[in-house]
């Protein structure tokens, strides 16, 4: 059998070229790359750093020149002002109360609601369920700053400003939670549901047997953007609490910074006990919340 | 006979079915016909009518003058300004810039996931208290300046992040792009991971490089992802408030980032012109119902399929 002749020298050349031309190539990128992401890095993590950084400085410090980003001392006093506020009335405490009641409430319904009528869109066939969830997925056109001054109206007809029904009532479950448990029920399995009502199962039965406990993964993802969607919500309690007593804690955090004598440091402390639950959160879950953040791009016509 | 009986009885357990699965959506659309549409026909309504909340008078119909007294208002083309210009100003930068950096972080091997957690960081934070820190490094003796005048060699310049009529816009912008990168970053990635590395592996047999195979290869299947984030990003900035209420709150002027959303609360909660803030609320919702329409008319035409 006769070989090819095949010039080696040649070959070795291309080689060698070759895999130095995809080094360089590699090296300018991964330049570029760390010349890039990490500025950007810096300024997304900076203020945070400094939030909690100034949040244990006296005042003074904070407004220093040039910034001690390590605090010489570990100044408490700021959380305790924080806590007490600048009238020495420990309001805070219960709006943060009030923001856990409110967000809480909010994610338990929400997940609920939408997980029952994802279930009922997915599994079921009558007549009007495709008209029925076009017209759910409608209401995501409506933004709620367009809605929210007939919502008012009707709040105070209804008189349940400053109450925690009022502060819940229209966010019971939203258009994409219903979407979300849909796409997500749709593809579980019929049999399960067909055998537990061979077995004599209820469809309620079935629904808080079966299929809810089986959509965890789901659930977790929209209670995190419930319940936070409900902790940073500023526009609706704005509206609709007047008193200091159910003022939620970013309206305490709005009135808190714009108070004349309010000292700096207080100020990072106010934001650092807001921020402290959601951030427990997002590390312990951080996987939700991305998945969160991602499920929105399934979201196609 | 006993066939029939028998698909009568089927009939009869899916007809049972079908109700329970009635039982299980109404409740839901009972609330979204309360708390959706009954107040967006209601604010249609109301946009025709003299109102105020406090006054004992009952409500007179005034046609469209609440429209018309709008488009003459010079205070209500500043609100539609300032939102264009906070709109352009934050969704350009944030929709190149997320655009980059998933490139850039899906693109190297090691710690993107901290990249990924990193830039989404700041999204954690509530808006009010993004904007309660910033408020801080915006101060006229706070971090803002003194980068700035390290980075523009500028010593001991006050640069009036808060006070001057541009930078006050610019703010509010910085403090949107920085809340938000990490979130569109994300959903880029989402996007990016689900384009099949085959296709890749193909054009680097065929000699492009990683620039060509961005333009010809990235870019095109990922339409469908830039249509959605720009569309998101468009909806999110149109409805801003919370930065720029807590701004004014603690003593940034007013006008110029005077955000339509600030108007219909100020119009309607501080002013208690109701009729003129929902003639406010429909021109909203119009602005945003077309945006979203021309999501689906770009997103509809091109799904791409592997």
């Amino acid at each position: 059998m006769q070989t090819i002749p095949i010039d080696s020298t040649k070959t070795d050349f291309f080689k060698i070229s070759f895999l130095y031309r995809g080094l360089q190539l590699r090296k300018w990128r991964n330049l570029i790359v760390w010349v890039l992401l990490i500025p950007m890095t810096v300024f997304t993590l900076t203020p945070i750093l400094y939030m909690f950084t100034a949040s244990l400085m006296p005042a003074k410090d904070i407004m220093k020149m040039p910034f001690h980003w390590i605090p010489r001392s570990f100044h408490y006093e700021n959380f305790v002002i924080a806590i007490t506020g600048n009238d020495g009335s420990y309001i805070f405490l219960r709006n943060i109360y009030n923001s856990l009641i409110v967000a809480l409430v909010c994610a338990a319904t929400t997940v609920v609601l939408s997980a029952l009528t994802g279930y009922g869109l997915a599994k079921f066939r009558f007549r009007g369920r495709h008209l029925i969830f076009m017209v759910i997925m409608a209401t995501m056109m409506i933004p709620f700053e367009a809605i929210m001054i007939p919502l008012y109206m009707v709040t105070t007809k209804l008189g349940i400003q400053n109450s925690y029904t009022g502060l819940i009532l229209p966010f019971l479950v939203n258009a994409f939670g219903v979407f979300m448990m849909r796409q997500y029920l749709i593809t579980f399995p019929v049999e399960f549901l067909d055998a537990a009502r061979v077995d004599g199962m209820s469809e309620p039965e079935i629904f808080s047997k079966i299929v809810f406990p089986n959509c965890k993964p789901a659930i977790a993802t929209l209670a995190i953007l419930a319940f936070r969607a409900q902790w940073d919500n500023l526009l609706w309690p704005l509206l609709i609490s007047q008193s200091e007593k159910m003022k939620t804690i970013p309206l305490y955090i709005v009135k808190f910074t714009s108070e004349m004598n309010t000292d700096e440091g207080a100020m990072m402390a106010v934001a650092a006990i807001a921020s402290i639950p959601m951030f427990l959160l997002f590390f312990s879950l951080s996987n939700y919340f991305i998945s969160g953040t991602s499920v929105y791009s399934s979201r196609k016509g | 006979m006993k066939s029939q009986q028998k698909r009568i009885k089927h009939q009869s357990v899916e007809k049972k079915q079908a109700r329970w699965g009635i039982a299980f959506v109404i409740p839901s659309l009972v609330f979204f016909s309360l708390f959706n549409f009954y107040p967006i026909i209601n604010a249609f309504y109301t946009s025709f009518f003299k109102k105020k909340v406090l006054s004992l008078k009952p409500p007179t119909f005034i046609g469209i003058d609440n429209y018309v007294y709008l488009i003459q208002s010079s205070n209500f083309w500043n609100s539609i300004r300032a939102t264009v210009v906070f709109t352009l100003g934050t969704f350009i930068p944030l929709l190149v810039s997320s655009l980059l950096f998933a490139v850039l972080i899906i693109s190297i091997k090691k710690g993107n996931k901290f990249f990924q957690i990193a830039l989404y960081a700041p999204a954690v934070l509530s808006s009010v208290v993004s904007a309660a820190i910033w408020l801080l490094i915006f101060d006229p003796r706070g971090l803002a300046n003194q980068w700035a005048n390290v980075l523009l060699n500028t010593w001991g310049a006050d640069h009036n992040w808060l006070a001057n009529w541009t930078m006050v816009q610019i703010s509010t912008m910085l403090v949107y792009f920085w809340k938000y990168i990490g979130y569109f970053v994300i959903i880029f990635i989402a996007g990016l991971s689900s384009i099949p590395k085959s296709l890749y592996e193909a054009a680097q047999i065929d000699g492009t490089n990683s620039w060509q195979e961005f333009w010809q290869i990235t870019l095109p299947l990922l339409k469908p992802t830039v249509v959605l984030v720009s569309t998101m990003s468009m909806l999110q900035c149109l409805k801003t408030f919370g930065t720029q209420y807590l701004f004014t709150q603690s003593g940034a002027p007013q006008d110029p980032i005077n955000v339509i959303t600030m108007n219909i609360y100020n119009t309607g909660i501080r002013d208690h012109r109701i009729g003129r803030a929902s003639t406010m609320s429909i021109i909203l919702f119009i602005i945003m119902l077309f945006f979203t329409w021309l999501q689906f008319k770009t997103s509809k035409s091109d799904d791409v399929e592997y």
